[in-house]
């Protein structure tokens, strides 16, 4: 992305991560500038510059006390892209446009506090040209952002997500499965329960174009990038009001399997990417 | 069903050829695509189906039309034989000179009107009056005149008759009248014939063909019909002449009595006015009332028309269906800039 992306992503990781390098993140861990967590006795922390003068006075017992803080470490956020056919979508916006903006905004927030960002695009597999390990580096990272809205998508199916949730193994990570998710329930399935370790935010690619954008009258001829054929619909009223609410229950059953494997609330990211509507969301769920 | 088929035909065969385009709407469409993630996300819709295979049938019978329209379809003419109520009539007039005279023997002067005028305009009221009854006209003088044989067509049988009163000819010749009248029916059996014989005199009949036309009237037994116009003061069918009894004396007693030995239906009218012919004829349309068969002809058929139409119909649908075709991007365009408003202002 050439433009600088119009706000930061704010975000809480769920868990307390482990690590003793220094972030912006609360650690599980104690030590460090961070807020202050406890006391503990001296002995168990012979740290003589953090000994708590009230808290020494106060014990009866004259014992001496220390106080400690949260160690302030940072995380790895990742965002698992799915490049299967369907993200070629061209609605009211682009859909990989999206998830290229979605994406810069996630690297330039994640590598300005000192958080890594890594990025993973799948379609049947792994695609090796658009992998980045977590990195720091700013550039780096907007740069493979950058070139997600120029991917080239064609397979069907993102199968590649199983095998990028097996390169995920160990500590836990931020992961932000960017997606339409038109995927088989079996696979929506297996993606969340390979990614339960995670700390899991669903990204829903959507467009306004696929359900409240629907003319009310009219005969489309529908085209299935993903390969499922032809179909003519003719919209009226009444078939917009099931679509919709076909959606929305697309939307429900979505949101039903990501809990299930303790995942986030997926959040829709329609037509254009808002950066502080993404906060809001992050911070509330 | 091949019968069915046989009866169609094309002026254009090869432009068949093009025939397999018709196949073309089953495996490709001119409506403009919209690219969708998954076509599943559209709800199933009965009616959508039914507007497809319409639309289909549309594209199939637009283009099949317009190839048949090429190949210029025809129904080949046929000729149908149906049964109506009619008679064959062979009609057997006298052109002899004295036709040209009025029923006072004079020349016809002011409202005056000759004996064939007469006729004729009797008997064009008698052809027509019956749709399926067959005219042949003969007409004789000296010699017979083939002037139309047995048709159903009867604009051509008044046309005939309307040539009756032209100026007569000769002499009266009526056995070889008589043998080409009775030559005019054909050789359908079951059918009513009549033979209306219209002369104002009669001639002496040579015994030898006498026997010839005994054998022909015994072997086509027509219902004759003399419709004598006779001529004030001349003598009557009945009358004997005074004298020696011979066919030279009274030919025309002597005819009336050779009709009656020929053992057929026969009637003689004898008319001294118009008024007198008008009755005659209307006696003899009385009479002949039996089932006919006739044939219908039907001329080959143009369908090109009908594949055109065709092609039209498949076609208008078509456009109605391109009418109706949802503009999937102007209502975005529409919206997008209100979405955008509040945003600015929170920035």
């Amino acid at each position: 992305m050439s433009e600088p992306p119009s706000a930061d992503v704010l975000y809480l990781p769920r868990w307390r991560p482990r690590g003793s390098r220094p972030g912006a993140h609360r650690g599980r861990d104690a030590g460090g500038l961070g807020t202050f967590r406890d006391q503990v006795p001296f002995l168990s922390l012979p740290d003589a510059r953090r000994i708590d003068l009230r808290a020494t006075l106060r014990d009866p017992f004259e014992g001496v006390h220390v106080r400690r803080f949260e160690a302030r470490v940072p995380v790895e956020i990742w965002a698992l892209v799915d490049l299967s056919a369907s993200m070629r979508y061209r609605g009211a916006g682009d859909r990989m446009a999206l998830a290229g903006e979605l994406c810069a905004g996630l690297a330039a927030s994640a590598t300005r506090i000192g958080d890594g960002f890594g990025l993973i695009g799948c379609d049947a597999a792994i695609r090796a040209d658009l992998t980045l390990m977590a990195t720091r580096h700013r550039s780096a990272a907007l740069a493979m952002a950058g070139k997600l809205s120029g991917a080239r998508c064609a397979a069907g199916s993102p199968e590649g997500l199983l095998e990028a949730a097996r390169l995920l193994f160990g500590r836990p990570r931020l992961v932000f499965l960017v997606s339409d998710f038109r995927w088989p329930p079996d696979l929506t399935r297996r993606v969340f329960e390979s990614l339960a370790l995670h700390d899991v935010v669903p990204v829903i690619l959507a467009d306004s174009a696929e359900d409240e954008g629907l003319p009310e009258w009219g005969l489309a001829e529908l085209d299935d990038l993903e390969g499922a054929g032809r179909r003519l619909v003719f919209l009226r009223p009444s078939l917009r009001r099931r679509w919709i609410a076909r959606e929305r229950e697309r939307r429900e059953a979505l949101t039903a399997a990501a809990a299930a494997s303790g995942a986030r609330r997926p959040f829709a990211l329609v037509d254009r990417f808002d950066a502080q509507a993404l906060s809001r969301h992050l911070l509330a769920n | 069903m091949s019968k069915h088929l046989a009866l169609f035909g094309f002026a254009l065969p090869l432009a068949l050829w093009l025939l397999p385009l018709a196949l073309l709407p089953l495996v490709a469409t001119g409506r403009r695509r919209h690219a969708v993630p998954a076509v599943a996300a559209a709800p199933p819709d009965a009616l959508a189906r039914w507007i497809g295979a319409t639309l289909t049938l549309a594209g199939v019978a637009a283009i099949a039309g317009l190839v048949l329209g090429l190949a210029e379809p025809y129904r080949v003419g046929e000729r149908v034989t149906r049964i109506g109520i009619g008679a064959q009539v062979s009609m057997l007039i006298d052109r002899s000179g004295s036709m040209n005279e009025t029923f006072a023997g004079r020349q016809p002067s002011g409202a005056e009107e000759s004996k064939a005028a007469a006729s004729r305009r009797l008997l064009a009221g008698f052809v027509g009056e019956r749709e399926h009854d067959l005219f042949a006209v003969t007409a004789f003088s000296t010699a017979p005149m083939l002037v139309l044989p047995m048709t159903d067509r009867h604009e051509a049988v008044r046309a005939a008759i309307a040539a009756i009163d032209r100026p007569g000819l000769d002499y009266t010749n009526v056995a070889r009248g008589l043998a080409m009248a009775l030559s005019q029916f054909g050789t359908d059996s079951g059918i009513s014939r009549a033979l209306l014989f219209i002369s104002d005199g009669a001639a002496v009949i040579d015994p030898r063909v006498q026997d010839q036309l005994r054998a022909d009237f015994a072997k086509i037994r027509p219902n004759l019909y003399w419709l004598f116009l006779r001529t004030k003061g001349s003598p009557s069918i009945q009358d004997r002449p005074e004298g020696e009894d011979t066919p030279q004396a009274a030919p025309e007693r002597h005819l009336d009595l050779f009709f009656r030995s020929l053992g057929i239906p026969y009637r003689a009218f004898e008319a001294e006015g118009p008024q007198a012919v008008a009755d005659a004829i209307a006696r003899i349309e009385a009479l002949e009332r039996d089932p006919i068969p006739y044939t219908e002809v039907r001329p080959r058929r143009d369908l090109t028309g009908w594949a055109y139409g065709l092609a039209a119909l498949g076609l208008a649908v078509l456009v109605l269906a391109a009418l109706a075709e949802a503009d999937m991007s102007a209502r975005r365009r529409v919206e997008r800039p209100a979405e955008d408003a509040p945003l600015r202002r929170a920035a």
